[in-house]
């Protein structure tokens, strides 16, 4: 990590990390600042598993809420700010649609999955982790079926159920097959750290 | 997506061949795939198995890269406005007894009120009001003004039996007013019943939870007059009772256990 050329994300990660400190700390302004730095990200993440616009928005502001009450939860020797935060509303927003008010897939499953590559935001933080490229690694040495399946999952927040559907087949099926496919997951991942 | 390829008839078979342990849970968990009870109890024991919740924490690490794929988006200028005003209400609510507070904090406050005001929307408007209530009550001690979390916050309380290392895991969804009572390991002496009931945080009459069913996971959804009363703070107290729970018009029997809410 250290031996990379410093980027600009490299500096917007850094200046976020301090940030992050600051919050926790007690600085109220820091938050803005993270706000300023790390919603383009998060919003693009709520809006992708809420489907909702309105929906979308109340779970960002709920991520920030959270964020201002809890600061101290985030430990800046283990993660990344920003995959911290990314995890964080991406949890938030599938905690959303399970609760209940949302209807979510709002996009079909034969148009969603397998998801494109997309071109990220020019001015978006990114994750950018070294594992990033492991888990695609990962991830592409599954069959194109249970690859498909897991991502749905992932970006589209659909449920055993809903995938088992627009599958058609049994619920029992799609269940193995995905569990079957996250231990192969599994496997590869930890390999990978050992390695 | 295709129909679904036959692809080898070995691989399409709904068997048990995958053992469903704590780490497939935390990765189901972590993919998003759990609903219901089954997310419920997730939450309340990745609350109190560190092991668990390092698991889940180890998926989500790995998963999180695949964000950068999902294009970003600019929210509404109001998502910002309103998180703002939520934090000034909750400072009001929350900072130390009047005198104590320095006048200037509550100028200062006043000022992002103001700047908050052209704002259309209900949320600035819910400040202000808040924030008026705060400053013409100047009397009002910290106690009274409740804690606020964020609507989504799930409460989590752990109440320990004794020195048996058993105990109940005890988790609330505000959004959905669902409760999940874990009861795992516990087991009925055929005599007894466990009454679960809630302390509010601000001195007002214990509310039943009902008798606790041991060796389940149960849910419930709570009544809006339970609901009020959970807040951060908030505890819990279990007490031994003859079956059925306490009958109506006696004592509560003997507090066996207690546990405190905290928003995970």
């Amino acid at each position: 990590m250290a031996a990379r050329p410093r980027s600009s994300n490299d500096e917007a990660r850094e200046a976020l990390r301090d940030a992050m400190a600051r919050l926790a700390a007690g600085d109220q302004a820091a938050l803005e600042e993270i706000y300023r730095a790390t919603r383009v990200k998060l919003y693009g993440i709520c809006l992708r598993i809420l489907g909702d616009q309105k929906e979308a928005e109340d779970a960002l502001q709920d991520v920030y809420i959270n964020l201002w009450q809890r600061a101290d939860r985030y430990d800046p020797t283990r993660a990344s700010p920003i995959a911290w935060l990314a995890a964080f509303a991406r949890n938030r927003a599938i905690d959303r649609l399970r609760t209940g008010k949302v209807r979510g897939g709002a996009v079909p499953i034969e148009e969603a999955a397998p998801l494109p590559d997309e071109t990220p935001l020019a001015d978006m933080l990114l994750v950018d982790a070294q594992q990033a490229a492991q888990i695609h690694k990962c991830l592409g040495a599954l069959d194109a079926r249970t690859q498909g399946h897991i991502r749905a999952a992932f970006f589209e927040g659909y449920t055993y159920a809903q995938l088992a559907e627009a599958a058609d087949v049994p619920l029992g099926t799609m269940k193995s097959w995905i569990r079957r496919g996250l231990q192969r997951l599994r496997a590869c991942l930890e390999a990978s750290e050992t390695a | 997506m295709s129909a679904p390829e036959d692809t080898g008839l070995e691989d399409t078979g709904p068997d048990d061949s995958v053992i469903r342990d704590d780490p497939m849970i935390a990765a189901e968990w972590a993919l998003g795939l759990l609903e219901g009870g089954e997310l419920l109890a997730a939450r309340g024991k990745a609350a109190t198995d560190p092991a668990f919740a390092g698991r889940k924490q180890w998926w989500d690490d790995w998963f999180v890269p695949l964000t950068d794929a999902i294009p970003g988006a600019e929210p509404g200028p109001q998502v910002w406005d309103g998180i703002a005003a939520r934090i000034a209400v909750q400072q009001a609510a929350a900072s130390p007894t009047f005198d104590d507070a320095p006048i200037s904090n509550v100028v200062a406050l006043q000022t992002q009120v103001r700047r908050w005001q052209w704002v259309a929307g209900l949320t600035s408007a819910a400040a202000a009001v808040a924030l008026a209530l705060f400053v013409f009550a100047p009397g009002r001690s910290p106690v009274d003004a409740p804690p606020q979390i964020a609507s989504a916050a799930p409460m989590v309380a752990t109440v320990p039996i004794g020195e048996t290392g058993l105990r109940l895991d005890v988790t609330y969804i505000p959004e959905s007013e669902q409760m999940l009572v874990a009861a795992i390991g516990l087991t009925p002496d055929g005599v007894h019943d466990h009454e679960l009931w809630l302390v509010p945080a601000d001195g007002t009459a214990l509310q039943s939870l009902g008798v606790v069913a041991p060796g389940e996971v149960r849910s419930m959804v709570l009544p809006e007059a339970v609901t009020a009363k959970l807040g951060d703070r908030a505890s819990l107290v279990l007490t031994r009772e003859p079956i059925g729970g306490k009958p109506e018009g006696a004592d509560a029997g003997p507090v066996v256990a207690k546990g405190v809410f905290s928003p995970v």
